[in-house]
């Protein structure tokens, strides 16, 4: 089960992960990310992998 | 010839190339993007006198960058490579006065980092959906007066003046707040801020006098806006700022009103840039025009495209914090980088033939956003959705728009802005 790590020191909330998976990456009111499934499903995978490459901060990890 | 024409780098003698002289930014594109290919090619960490600046002590130089490998490296390594000595002047000016003009531009982290999240939420892609209906009325009712206007006379207009300047003024401006009365301010503050000192738009006897009065005239108005916002709360971005608190401190008056002018500045001068000079791009490649047109799933791939091509900001600049060496490439604690992002989007190591406008481009890692890390654009989101949004409109409202003649320049390094660009409507759909 591949498990979503988010490097807080790095966030910035640039939101593009929430761009790109929705579902499973929320930007809060207070700019702060919030994870909504930290073990995405199946059909959420390759929008999670996507988010993690396309992350500007790099604080996005897919742990296996 | 051509401005379009290619210049071979061939013919430009690596020691004679100054990127610190004003003249070379008001040659031609093509001439540019050859003195670039030549350092690129021959001399990618090339380094540069500083600027002279009235009044001020020349500082000791910069390197720079212009591979897409190496501007990412540096971008994406914000402790070694910082931006809390000043990220958008090359000279070191003093801190308050850089912070002031380039807030959190010219923070690191962990400050920059809070004072970013006050406003990351209203930029991130799930609120822009909800202005996505507001931003399309903007569009058309600017839109639609360039048409009455153009019409109303004999054809003509002016892309910048008509089109590309009041769709990023009005976006940004409602989402501050500002009044309509106070936004000619912020458009003639921010052109004077953003100026590079071009004499048309700045006293060039004296552009740090100028800089600074646009400066004041920004912070008056944010005051004024922020001792009603602290009366009557609305949902606008000023609200946000006057009512938040980073580190359980609430922000000063100072670091407000810079954040607001970057907020103003930032949202104006770019998304202009790239829909003036997109416009331009796509009458000088008119089959690429007739395919977007033609096809609306284009949007994506066509606005990422612009945004390369044109790269509407220039440059950023790190300083290094420690001694160390990037891709080969040794630097001393305090050295000054360049970040030229018209360059590394230009680099033929990351884009098959990089000079040519090709607006189904994929992949497309373009750094016209900036590179890697935290600095990455606040706007980019928004950017994207004027973008879109803006082309496909001018397509179905505008379908005539005719380029006549040739544009206005923007003298400066830093923004690849046009003053004018002189168009008409032909009245054939």
């Amino acid at each position: 089960m591949s498990r979503v790590q988010v490097d807080r020191e790095r966030c910035v909330g640039s939101g593009v992960c929430e761009s790109l998976a929705p579902e499973v990456f929320e930007i809060d009111d207070d700019g702060v990310l919030q994870v909504h499934r930290e073990e995405p499903a199946a059909d959420e995978l390759d929008g999670v992998q996507d988010a993690v490459q396309s992350c500007p901060a790099r604080a996005l990890a897919l742990a296996e | 010839m051509s401005v379009n024409t290619p210049v071979d780098p061939a013919q430009f003698d690596i020691e004679a190339i100054d990127l610190s002289d004003r003249d070379f930014w008001a040659e031609p594109p093509a001439v540019r993007h050859a003195v670039f290919d030549k350092l690129r090619a021959e001399r990618p960490f090339a380094f540069f006198d500083e600027p002279t600046m009235e009044g001020m002590e020349p500082g000791p130089g910069y390197w720079a960058v212009t591979r897409l490998a190496d501007l990412d490296a540096i971008s994406s390594q914000p402790a070694v490579f910082c931006s809390g000595q000043g990220a958008v002047s090359i000279q070191d000016i003093p801190a308050d006065l850089s912070e002031f003009y380039g807030s959190m531009i010219s923070m690191d982290d962990p400050r920059h980092a809070r004072i970013r999240r006050i406003v990351a939420k209203t930029f991130t892609p799930r609120m822009l959906e909800q202005v996505i209906d507001s931003v399309v009325g903007i569009v058309d009712d600017v839109l639609a007066e360039a048409r009455a206007k153009a019409e109303a006379g004999d054809g003509s207009l002016d892309v910048v003046a008509d089109i590309a300047a009041p769709i990023p003024l009005r976006i940004i401006c409602d989402m501050m707040g500002v009044p309509e009365q106070d936004r000619l301010l912020v458009l003639n503050a921010s052109n004077t801020i953003l100026s590079g000192g071009d004499p048309e738009l700045t006293d060039e006897a004296d552009p740090l006098t100028a800089l600074l009065e646009a400066g004041m005239a920004m912070a008056e108005l944010m005051g004024r806006l922020a001792a009603e916002r602290i009366e009557n709360p609305t949902d606008d971005l000023t609200t946000a700022l006057v009512n938040s608190e980073v580190e359980g401190e609430k922000l000063t008056h100072q670091e407000i009103a810079s954040f607001f002018i970057l907020l103003l500045v930032a949202g104006n001068e770019t998304t202009r840039t790239a829909i003036a000079q997109g416009l331009l791009a796509l009458s000088e490649n008119p089959e690429q025009r007739a395919a977007w047109m033609a096809d609306p799933s284009m949007d994506k791939s066509a606005v990422e495209e612009i945004v390369r091509y044109v790269s509407p900001v220039t440059w950023m600049r790190r300083t290094a914090t420690q001694d160390g060496e990037v891709n080969g490439h040794s630097f001393k604690e305090g050295d000054k980088f360049l970040l030229f992002y018209n360059a590394a989007n230009r680099d033929p190591e990351a884009f098959e033939n990089p000079h040519a406008l090709d607006l189904g481009r994929s992949p497309n890692n373009h750094v016209g956003f900036g590179g890697h890390g935290p600095h990455f654009c606040l706007g980019a989101h928004l950017a994207r959705r004027e973008l879109a949004v803006t082309f496909r409109r001018l397509f179905e409202i505008c379908p005539d728009l005719e380029i006549t003649g040739e544009p206005a320049r923007l003298r400066s390094s830093f923004v690849n802005g046009l003053k004018r660009l002189p168009a008409r409507l032909t009245g054939q759909r």
